[in-house]
């Protein structure tokens, strides 16, 4: 009995310990800096083409969306700039309806 | 009857023996550059798949066409199985060539007849499991079953990936949103 509680007393720590190596965050995988995507080609793409129910198409419009649909937007580009420079603190509201 | 008993037993003990004395001398190449007999490599190949069928047999597959779910697959994918598997446009890496068995090419499209559920929970199972003596690791110590689903939704399109298609969604990083207005020429 004695020697129960006492294998007791070691093993409970030792379960807890090994508990927190468990599944890990996927930033651990991140050994540099993450990667960005090369969006570029996204903007050379005829949309009007693209199966929009393409789970693939879907992900690479995630991926890409905040950075194609500002940069080839000419006001919006200029509304970024503007913010940049600390010209204005919002973008008007009319400028971010499409 | 008791003859025929005796003559079984002893054949039995030297047919352990011999196997016994086979181990021990050492003869048997070891090595991943020498391949396998034909016989011991279609052993093993043929006690391989027929476990992990059995084994994944009554795992139940779940939607797998969220795009979420190839994001997070193939960043993994990309991080973890691409040095063994490949990336599209890719022939060859120095651990698909070092490794034996060779890790078979994911890039590639699956045999038409294989039954593409069966095909998820096999994957599935593999991912999570890994392959004794074979260098696939079980990655399921480290990963839950989400992410392991993941990985699999990501290798169901993987065949059909351009490698302008595969960099995109693989990245972990953002797309840049804020244009460099600052660099002067």
């Amino acid at each position: 009995m004695k020697h129960k509680s006492s294998t007791l007393w070691f093993t409970a720590p030792a379960c807890a310990l090994a508990m927190q190596v468990w599944a890990h965050d996927p930033s651990e995988h991140i050994k540099k800096e993450p990667r960005d995507p090369d969006c570029s080609a996204m903007q050379e793409m005829d949309h009007s083409h693209m199966d929009s129910d393409d789970p693939v198409m879907q992900a690479m419009m995630q991926k890409c969306m905040p950075h194609t649909t500002k940069e080839s937007d000419p006001k919006m580009k200029e509304e970024l700039h503007n913010d940049a420079a600390g010209e204005h603190a919002h973008p008007s509201a009319d400028s971010l309806r499409r | 009857m008791t003859r025929h008993l005796c003559t079984l037993s002893v054949l039995a003990l030297l047919a352990v023996a011999s196997v016994a004395v086979f181990v021990m001398s050492g003869r048997y190449p070891v090595g991943a550059d020498v391949s396998h007999w034909q016989v011991t490599h279609w052993l093993l190949e043929s006690l391989r798949e027929r476990s992990i069928a059995h084994a994944a047999a009554r795992i139940h597959v779940p939607p797998l066409d969220a795009p979420d779910m190839l994001l997070s697959g193939g960043a993994d994918y990309n991080d973890m199985c691409a040095a063994c598997h490949l990336r599209p446009g890719e022939d060859s890496t120095d651990l698909k060539i070092g490794l034996y068995p060779s890790p078979p090419e994911l890039t590639a499209s699956a045999r038409s007849n294989v039954d593409e559920q069966e095909q998820s929970r096999r994957q599935f199972w593999i991912i999570k499991h890994g392959i004794k003596a074979s260098g696939m690791p079980a990655w399921g110590k480290t990963h839950d079953d989400q992410r392991i689903w993941a990985m699999v939704a990501f290798l169901k399109r993987l065949p059909e990936l351009t490698p302008t298609q595969y960099q995109i969604i693989t990245a972990r990083g953002k797309a840049q949103a804020e244009p460099d207005c600052h660099q002067r020429s």
